[in-house]
């Protein structure tokens, strides 16, 4: 029992050490450096705004507290980026990214100019998941998403690749819905300001938090109907609207749950971050803990608050767990998605 | 207006005139001032940059210090326009034609202040619109939908004809090339790719800046350096006289003003049509209406200033009005904007011109003080700024091109960027040279996407039904009468013979070398469009079709009718060009040497980025091609040197694209700058 106990103190006492030697490690390598934290979107948009508001703050929980650039590589969606960042990129630790929700699986969904394997990333984490509503107005007369299986449904849609035009398709497929896909509007506003217009019914792939801010007219005055919300777990403040995954349940089909699991588990990594491949394990896990730390900072906190930033953060363990599920997808599975959503 | 609406107004100035908002939309003005001169460098990226620094503002400032940043850009930008022919933002592009033939006319502090008064008048009479109707412009706007947007955007292109001098029918087929470039990337709706080359950059489509930068800006530097002289040799007037003298043209043509002014806020109100043609639209409408245009437009016709400078500055009142009654944004400033209303808990909607109409109007009110403060302090330095038109050539351009080659390569940040800037420099040479007008090929440019997306959309929701509703049916007959005006002007009012079947022998010169080539690159399009998506063929192939008839046309006239009595090739609405008595042959080779420097430039930057191949330009082209002072080639290397690095790079941040050196030497990363 003594030796026993004797081998745990040594024991404990090497890993705090090493422990302190890595720390000590990482330190000296980021001192005084700065860390470049590339944004796959030009200046303006969502994306770029939750990364300027990251890379203020999260200088000072990296070991060595570097300087933390935030700069803006944009092109098709963020897959340039992400390509860089698996080939192109420096990868000691001073080049990280910040893209898109979907562009993990567009290797998966048959995009040939993603060159990377997501899995093979180290995610960082993600500062909120975004929950995606299917929402038509109170003047369609729909009222609940089994209307959508009735009546043909107008949804407006931001053209090829984007939520708008893929999640409708894949809920024609799976819960034969009648959506009609109508597009391409030049962006999300567009279609909502042609719903109000009554030009179109529905807008199918619509972030919770957009809604909030942007659109709270409409929700308070009661006009806007939310029919559904599309990720892999309700939105605490939307018990009552119905989950694409639970309508899906009643089908008792594995193969149709799997899915909208590829599909919808985008939503979950929210506005990720990621490093490249070949970082150092003891750094990539330096700047996930950094950002789990900066995550719960006050100074943070009051900066999001006063920017109107939505924070529902995840860890990049969590975020790579879901890339790692979608990659487990059958091939069989993977293929009828792609069918579906041409 | 009726009097509670005044009480609204005149309550939400004295909300502005707090000394402290004023403070900010101050310093929002000047910085969007500077942010204009730099040729590429729009509102656009500074706003995102300063856009956190607004959080921590009451609401009333923050948005005065960013409407005031976006509400100025294109008071400034017309500086680079006019004194060089580089449009600052593509907002001035339709300014360069006749503002910087009146720079070279030695008229360049004319031109500048005109621009001015019309940019301040166009602002202030765009934001009284704004303040006057905007109570009722939701409801109107909730009737505009997209065959509506689809028939004006229609309207728009029919502005060719008024765009292309006397060669109607070279007009149409650079605007079908235009078309067709903006068809080049990813098929918005089917992913399709259209002519990308296999490349990731193309997938995004063409980014307007360096095509824009390129067809303009770059001809006129590259005839700068051939002629090797300053861009004018004299002014024609003292500086005093001259500011007075554009001062007194802008408040002359003060009906064109408030026309074109009301046309520029009616075209920002519109989401989508896209504010980069509004000045194009000016100038046409200017072109075609007034008195003697057709002689004078073009050479330096103070007119063919005010025009474009009075609408440009009153979009950005129009733009205001679909963000935030649907918070649908007018342009990428006002997405900007539009984040800001969320900061503040301000919602875009018919909340906006009821409960928070007080609001409203210190937005209205921002964008008027801030073109106040803006053309007057342009006003005031315009004199001065006008000398350096008469600057030896060997200052003006080594500046010019650092900042244009960076401000290119800011649109996506990709080499692909300045070959973009390079090749369409080339081709817009080309075409000024030959007489093939530019202002159609950037209007189809522009419009074709846009066409083709409500195109889309409108045939799915009506069919061909969307024809017939009311607007839409106005609107293109309208368009249709623009354009075939020319013709019917030209046999009925002034009952022209027009012989269609008069030729004779063929004559072929080498000129024919440009529609041949265009002909080709049409037939290769062509066949390399077969077997692309079904839903992505018709609209590229109609056009390419139609592209390739009228080119057909134009040469087999050129061809057959050259020996002709009586034959003139016709006008082009575009900046005459000058050999400053030099021959073909050896101007071409200067123009020809100066594309080499513009190639080593790149090249230099390929090995050891912007700050080592700016450098070595200024050196190489003030000692080498000049014969500058030490002194002085050293004092303008640390200015580019710290506007770049400070700037665009620790400013900015700026991702550079990696260079040779840090290829070899890694280790260098962090060390030296920008590469």
């Amino acid at each position: 029992m003594k030796k026993l106990l004797q081998s745990a103190v040594i024991g404990l006492a090497c890993v705090t050490a090493s422990a302190g030697v890595l720390a000590d490690a990482v330190a000296d390598f980021y001192k005084g450096k700065d860390v470049e934290l590339y944004i796959g979107y030009k200046p303006g948009g969502g994306y770029d705004g939750y990364a300027r508001l990251i890379a203020r703050h999260m200088g000072k929980h990296i070991p060595g507290n570097p300087n933390i650039v935030p700069k803006n590589m944009p092109g098709a969606g963020s897959v340039k980026l992400t390509n860089w960042l698996w080939e192109g990129a420096p990868q000691d630790g001073t080049a990280i990214g910040a893209v898109s929700r979907g562009v993990p699986f567009e290797p998966l969904l048959g995009n040939k100019k993603a060159k990377f394997s997501a899995d093979e990333f180290h995610w960082i984490g993600s500062a909120n998941n975004e929950v995606s509503i299917c929402a038509t107005t109170k003047k369609t007369g729909i009222t609940s998403w089994k209307d959508l299986r009735s009546r043909e449904v107008l949804a407006g849609g931001n053209g090829s690749g984007s939520d708008t035009d893929q999640f409708p398709k894949l809920l024609n497929y799976v819960l034969d819905t009648k959506f009609k896909v109508v597009g391409p509007y030049g962006g999300g506003s567009d279609v909502v300001k042609a719903m109000i217009a009554g030009e179109l019914d529905a807008r199918c792939g619509w972030s919770w938090s957009s809604i909030k801010s942007k659109s709270k007219d409409l929700l308070e005055s009661g006009d806007l109907v939310l029919l559904m919300q599309m990720s892999t777990v309700k939105h605490p403040e939307l018990p009552d609207v119905p989950l694409v995954m639970d309508l899906v349940r009643s089908y008792n089909s594995k193969k149709q749950t799997q899915m909208l699991n590829l599909m919808f588990a985008r939503q979950g990594l929210g506005r990720p971050y990621v490093a490249p491949p070949g970082v150092p394990a003891d750094r990539a896990a330096a700047l996930k803990a950094a950002f789990t730390a900066t995550m719960s900072d006050p100074e943070f906190l009051a900066d999001a608050k006063k920017g109107g930033f939505d924070l529902s953060p995840i860890s990049g363990d969590q975020v790579a767990g879901l890339v790692n599920t979608a990659y487990g997808t059958p091939d069989s599975v993977i293929q009828e998605v792609i069918s579906a959503i041409r | 207006m009726d009097a509670s609406l005044l009480d609204v107004a005149l309550a939400a100035l004295s909300v502005l005139l707090e000394p402290e908002r004023l403070f900010y939309l101050g310093m929002g003005t000047v910085i969007g001032l500077a942010l204009g001169i730099m040729p590429g460098v729009g509102g656009v990226a500074g706003l995102a940059l300063l856009l956190p620094f607004t959080f921590n503002l009451d609401a009333y400032s923050a948005f005065a210090f960013m409407l005031g940043l976006g509400a100025v850009t294109s008071t400034s930008d017309t500086i680079p326009a006019v004194l060089f022919g580089v449009p600052g933002t593509s907002a001035s592009q339709a300014t360069v034609l006749d503002g910087h033939s009146m720079a070279k006319n030695g008229e360049a502090g004319r031109a500048l202040s005109a621009a001015y008064a019309a940019s301040l008048i166009g602002g202030l009479w765009g934001a009284f619109l704004l303040g006057l109707t905007i109570p009722v412009l939701r409801p109107i706007l909730m009737n505009i939908n997209s065959p509506e947007l689809l028939a004006f955007s229609i309207f728009g292109l029919s502005m060719v004809s008024a765009l292309s001098g006397s060669m109607p029918l070279r007009g149409l087929s650079m605007a079908g090339f235009g078309i067709l470039l903006s068809m080049v990337g990813g098929d918005p709706q089917t992913g399709q790719e259209r002519w990308t080359f296999d490349t990731l950059y193309l997938v995004d489509d063409l980014p307007l800046l360096p095509v824009a930068l390129g067809l303009f800006a770059l001809p006129e530097i590259c005839d700068v350096a051939a002629r090797r002289t300053a861009i004018s040799d004299s002014s024609k007037y003292e500086l005093k006289e001259g500011m007075l003298v554009g001062l007194r043209d802008a408040f002359r043509n003060w009906w064109l003003v408030a026309k074109c002014g009301s046309l520029g806020a009616m075209i920002g109100a519109i989401p989508g049509l896209g504010s980069a043609v509004v000045d194009w639209f000016a100038y046409g409408y200017a072109a075609k209406t007034v008195k003697d245009a057709d002689k004078t437009f073009g050479k330096g016709d103070v007119r063919g200033v005010i025009a474009p400078e009075s609408a440009n500055n009153a979009k950005e009142g129009g733009s205001l009005v679909p963000t935030i009654a649907f918070g649908v944004p007018g342009s990428a400033s006002m997405a900007l904007l539009l984040g800001g209303f969320m900061i503040h808990g301000l919602v875009p909607g018919k909340s906006m011109v009821t409960d928070n109409l007080d609001v409203t109007y210190t937005m209205v009110w921002s964008i008027a003080l801030a073109n106040i403060l803006g053309a007057g302090l342009c006003f005031a330095f315009s004199g001065q700024f006008a000398k350096i038109a008469t600057l030896r050539y060997t200052l003006v351009i080594p500046a010019i091109i650092s900042i244009m080659m960076v401000g290119a390569y800011q649109a996506s940040a990709d080499w692909g960027d300045l070959f973009t800037l390079l090749i369409f420099g080339v081709v817009g040479w080309t075409m000024k040279h030959l007489k093939w007008p530019r202002p159609p090929l950037i209007l189809g440019f522009v419009l074709g996407g846009i066409v083709e997306d409500y195109m889309r959309i409108s045939y799915q929701i009506y069919e061909w039904a969307w024809i017939l509703k009311p607007v839409c049916a106005v609107v293109l007959t309208l368009a249709a009468l623009s354009l075939l005006q020319p013709l019917f002007t030209r046999i009925f009012i002034k009952k022209e013979k027009v012989e269609f079947f008069a030729f004779s022998g063929p004559q072929i010169r080498l000129i024919d070398l440009f529609p041949i080539g265009l002909a080709a690159l049409l037939g290769w399009a062509l066949v390399s469009s077969f077997g692309w998506d079904e839903d992505s063929q018709g609209a590229p192939q109609v056009i390419v079709l139609i592209t390739l008839a009228i080119t057909a046309i134009t040469l087999t006239n050129a061809i057959f009718r050259r020996g002709l009595a009586g034959y003139s090739e016709g006008s082009a609405l575009d900046l005459s060009s000058d050999l400053g008595g030099l021959s073909r042959g050896s101007y071409n080779l200067r123009v020809l040497e100066f594309f080499a420097w513009l190639c080593g430039f790149l090249f230099a930057w390929w090995v050891g980025g912007i700050l080592l191949a700016s450098t070595l330009f200024v050196i190489g082209y003030m000692r080498i091609r000049g014969s500058e002072s030490v002194v002085m080639t050293t004092a303008y290397v640390l200015v580019i040197g710290c506007l770049i690095y400070f700037v665009f790079d620790q400013g900015f941040h700026i991702a550079w694209p990696e260079s040779l050196v840090r290829t070899l030497f890694p280790e260098l990363r962090g060390i030296i700058p920008t590469i």
